[in-house]
């Protein structure tokens, strides 16, 4: 299973608790050029996977070792006016989604913040790294 | 006149096995130790130093060659457990055990490769420095190798 996928799930699950957000599994998600997290306020959209790849390991027998850095963007926008009052627990719980991907030698998730107009855009970036 | 050219992947390699064919680089059942980050062969002539009154520097004498053949590589579980190999001893019992029995063993280190006329030191010894080591940002198994030369190294082409 990709890695996405686990993270679909794990956010999935992590939200489970609140009926403020849901979570699709989408793509592309936009329309008409627009994203369509920001049409579809409290949904998550999981961005396509993007992969990178790094010699860890130079070996003389050219049988090097590599690593894989696998990063994925998450969306959630809420109405700047009218946000959830569980916010804070819905983003810690994105965060800590990372865990569910296994075989990692490190993994990593931040946010950022964009206030547009009166909505609130959430972007997560995941980064997993495995050899 | 040309340096010796290692990148290709097949140029640098060591072969071990419990005789002498069986040591020797392309030969048929030798073990040819993979993942090899780095590899050096020691060939030392033993020193004596000693300073004599009319002399502002020391002078020296030679006694016996000490070799050592000493390497990093990265951990392959077939090589270093052992894998069956009922014609390689070394190669049956893996690099581990091999240590542990403290038995001897045949080498070449290969420099040009296994082709007709490639170049190859070769020798006998008894490998020890193991020091097998993970940890998660490393994420593979290293350990150095040493093998202690017993006698002298010799030259040699395939």
């Amino acid at each position: 299973m990709a890695i996405r996928d686990d993270l679909i799930t794990q956010i999935t699950t992590n939200t489970a608790f609140t009926s403020n957000v849901s979570v699709s599994q989408e793509l592309p998600f936009e329309s008409g050029g627009s994203p369509l997290y920001n049409k579809n306020m409290g949904t998550v959209y999981v961005d396509e996977q993007q992969i990178s790849v790094e010699q860890l390991y130079r070996t003389l027998d050219q049988s090097n070792v590599n690593t894989t850095t696998t990063t994925v963007n998450a969306y959630l926008s809420t109405d700047a006016k009218n946000e959830f009052n569980d916010i804070d627990t819905v983003v810690a719980n994105l965060l800590i989604a990372r865990n569910a991907v296994a075989n990692t030698i490190d993994s990593t998730s931040d946010y950022e913040i964009e206030i547009t107009d009166d909505v609130i855009t959430y972007t997560f970036e995941y980064n997993f790294i495995t050899v | 006149m040309a340096v010796i050219n290692v990148t290709s992947g097949s140029q640098a390699v060591l072969v071990l096995g419990n005789t002498s064919p069986l040591a020797t680089p392309g030969a048929a059942n030798s073990l040819v130790v993979p993942f090899m980050q780095d590899i050096t062969v020691n060939a030392t002539p033993g020193t004596v130093r000693y300073s004599t009154l009319d002399s502002t520097a020391s002078s020296a004498f030679t006694t016996v060659n000490e070799n050592s053949i000493s390497l990093n590589v990265l951990l392959d579980e077939d090589v270093f457990f052992g894998s069956s190999n009922t014609a390689n001893k070394v190669a049956n019992d893996g690099l581990l055990t091999t240590s542990i029995n403290k038995e001897e063993v045949f080498f070449s280190v290969a420099f040009e490769g296994t082709d007709s006329s490639d170049y190859y030191v070769s020798g006998k010894g008894f490998i020890g420095g193991l020091a097998p080591t993970a940890s998660i940002d490393g994420a593979v198994w290293l350990t150095p190798i040493e093998i202690t030369v017993n006698g002298e190294l010799t030259k040699a082409t395939v």
